[in-house]
Formats: structure tokens, C-alpha cells, sequence
């Protein structure tokens, strides 16, 4: 059994440092891996990464994050990224990365992420170019998603994003703005390369369960969704290959 | 839209990008006098910047703060994904 704690959308800064510190201390007996799903920080500045380097840096067990919305406010995301990367946590962007645990092998694809909206209810690559540059930002981060995914061989194959790409687990928020909250295209990714678990956060007010169009399981794990300092899901290779 | 909707916006707006703030997930209310603000946010600093930010958009509002410090302890159980 693999054991993966996870949670999202912390937003930390000076003034939260150390709230979820103590919560993590005795990680190492509760889950195997921890997933970071986005907005680490409030400002995404580099001395807000610090907080967050500090807060997961040096755990027992591996952590592996990708940014989000928030992180990217201050326009310096690879400095963010390397602020967290010299903590020992390892920042996917069309990346992966690959943990064993007892002999087993947990597969992780990470991407921040987009906007775009679900199938049916989505925007289009047509018209101005604005419209053309939100919806090929989501496009390019679907890609790299799925080829990321297609890449791992592993005994169990995480998705770990910040934007939803379902709109089951954003129910609770406002529907008028779920464009703005994800992409099927994520979700198409996730679908076509034999995924068992998608985990994002980002949708404060969404609900943690949620499933895609194709049978994989999503979780929001926005902390107030969760209401704590991280969850943790099991998956048994072997149960969720059958 | 009325007028109550469109001042709701500015306010939320505002908390998104004053800078004090930068709150997304938070809902704001406008009923004649009042605005409610509802959600979650990750430290107990956060909830008097909001009002006060609030208040520098529209000074004549109560504010009716709900705003709760999101939990931070450990999980008590785990999900077996079957």
C-alpha cells in the first residue's frame, strides 16, 4: 500500500510561519510521499518561498509540489522554484518524479495547470489575441501533462496539478466561474494515460471528491477543503490495477 | 444588477488585489449596511487586514467578519482508494 499525504493552496507568508509544522512532524509514520498542490504562497515572492522551504524542507518523506496561481503573482516562479528545490522539494513543471516504497513505485506528473472551463462550457483558441494566449497557455500545460504522465512506468501514476481538471470537486463554488477554476483538457490527459489518482487544490470552496469522465479518482485537496494540514489517500498497486 | 451586486464586486476585487490581501476564496456579502465576509484564510493577521482593506473601499459598511482561520492540526483518518 502507498500512502500519500497531500494538501494545497497553504498560502504562507511571515505571518503563518510554523502553523503547519508541527502537524507535519510525525509525517514520516502516517504516509510515504507528500504532494504540494499550489499556492504555497500568498504573493508568490521569494521571501514568502523561504517560509514555505522552511515549513516542508527537511521531512521524513519525500515532497514533490508544483506551483500555482499565487506563486506566480510576483512574476519570479523559477526563483520560487529554486528557493524550494534548495529546501530538498522537488518542483514539477511537465516534470516527474518517481518514489519507491516497499518495493512498489509511485509515479508523479506535475503541471500548475489553467483555466479554459469544461467540455461544452469552455472557451476557444479564436479571436482576439488574448483569447488565443489563455487558451494555448492551458492547451501547451495539457500537453505537457499527458506526455509527462505517458513517460512514467510505474506501479501506481499520480497527476498532481493546482488548477481542477474536473468540475466535480469545484462544486460549491460559484458555476459562473469554473472557467477560471480548470480544463477538461487536464482531465483528457489524465484519462488517456492510465492514471489511478489526480490531486489539485485551487477551488477553496469546492468539495475534496470527484471523478473523470474516463473513472479516475480526484481529490481537492485545498486546505480549506480539507480542513486540516494534509490528507492522506491509499492505493494498493495491485487492487487498482485489476 | 443593483447597486449592493456591483459594490460587492469592487469589494471583492479588492481583496484579490490589494496587496494586504491578495484573498481569492473569500465570499463578500452586501445587504444594505452590512457585508458579510465568509471563508477561510491561514492566519488570524489576515482576517483585520481584509476589514480593514474593506473599509478603505467603503468606509460607511459594518463589517460582519465570519472569515475562520482555516485547521492546521494532522488528519484524524485516511482515505483507501479501493
Amino acid at each position: 500500500m502507498i500512502r500519500i499525504a497531500a494538501v494545497g493552496d497553504v498560502h504562507l507568508g511571515e505571518d503563518a510561519r510554523g502553523r503547519l509544522r508541527p502537524a507535519l512532524e510525525q509525517l514520516g509514520d502516517r504516509a510515504d510521499v507528500l504532494l504540494l498542490a499550489g499556492d504555497l504562497t500568498r504573493h508568490g515572492t521569494v521571501s514568502e518561498a523561504r517560509v514555505v522551504a522552511d515549513e516542508f524542507g527537511g521531512l521524513p518523506v519525500p515532497v514533490v509540489a508544483v506551483l500555482g496561481n499565487h506563486d506566480h503573482h510576483d512574476d519570479k516562479p523559477d526563483e520560487v522554484t529554486a528557493v524550494l528545490r534548495d529546501a530538498g522539494i522537488t518542483v514539477l513543471e511537465g516534470e516527474t518524479a518517481t518514489i519507491g516504497v516497499d518495493g512498489r513505485t509511485l509515479g508523479v506528473a506535475g503541471v500548475k495547470g489553467f483555466g479554459g472551463g469544461f467540455a461544452g462550457k469552455c472557451g476557444s483558441a479564436f479571436g482576439e489575441p488574448e483569447m488565443k494566449a489563455f487558451i494555448r497557455h492551458t492547451t501547451d500545460i495539457a500537453d505537457s501533462l499527458r506526455i509527462a504522465l505517458d513517460s512514467l512506468d510505474t506501479d501506481v501514476k499520480v497527476a498532481l496539478t493546482h488548477y481542477s481538471p474536473v468540475p466535480d470537486t469545484l462544486r460549491g463554488e460559484p458555476p459562473e466561474i469554473y472557467p477560471f477554476l480548470g480544463s477538461y483538457l487536464l482531465g483528457e490527459a489524465i484519462d488517456a494515460t492510465e492514471t489511478h489518482l489526480a490531486v489539485h487544490g485551487h477551488a477553496h470552496f469546492g468539495n475534496e471528491q470527484g471523478m473523470t469522465p474516463g473513472g479516475v479518482r480526484v481529490r481537492n485537496v485545498a486546505q480549506p477543503v480539507i480542513r486540516s494540514a494534509y490528507t492522506v489517500y491509499c492505493v494498493e498497486p495491485a487492487v487498482v490495477e485489476v | 444588477m443593483t447597486a449592493e451586486q456591483y459594490l460587492a464586486a469592487r469589494l471583492r476585487q479588492a481583496l484579490a488585489e490589494d496587496p494586504r490581501t491578495t484573498e481569492l476564496g473569500v465570499r463578500v456579502t452586501v445587504r444594505g449596511d452590512h457585508v458579510l465576509l465568509s471563508g477561510d484564510v491561514a492566519s488570524p493577521e489576515r482576517r483585520a487586514e481584509m476589514e480593514a482593506v474593506i473599509h478603505d473601499v467603503a468606509p460607511e459598511l459594518t463589517v460582519l467578519d465570519d472569515v475562520k482561520v482555516v485547521p492546521s492540526e494532522a488528519p484524524v483518518g485516511r482515505e483507501e482508494l479501493r
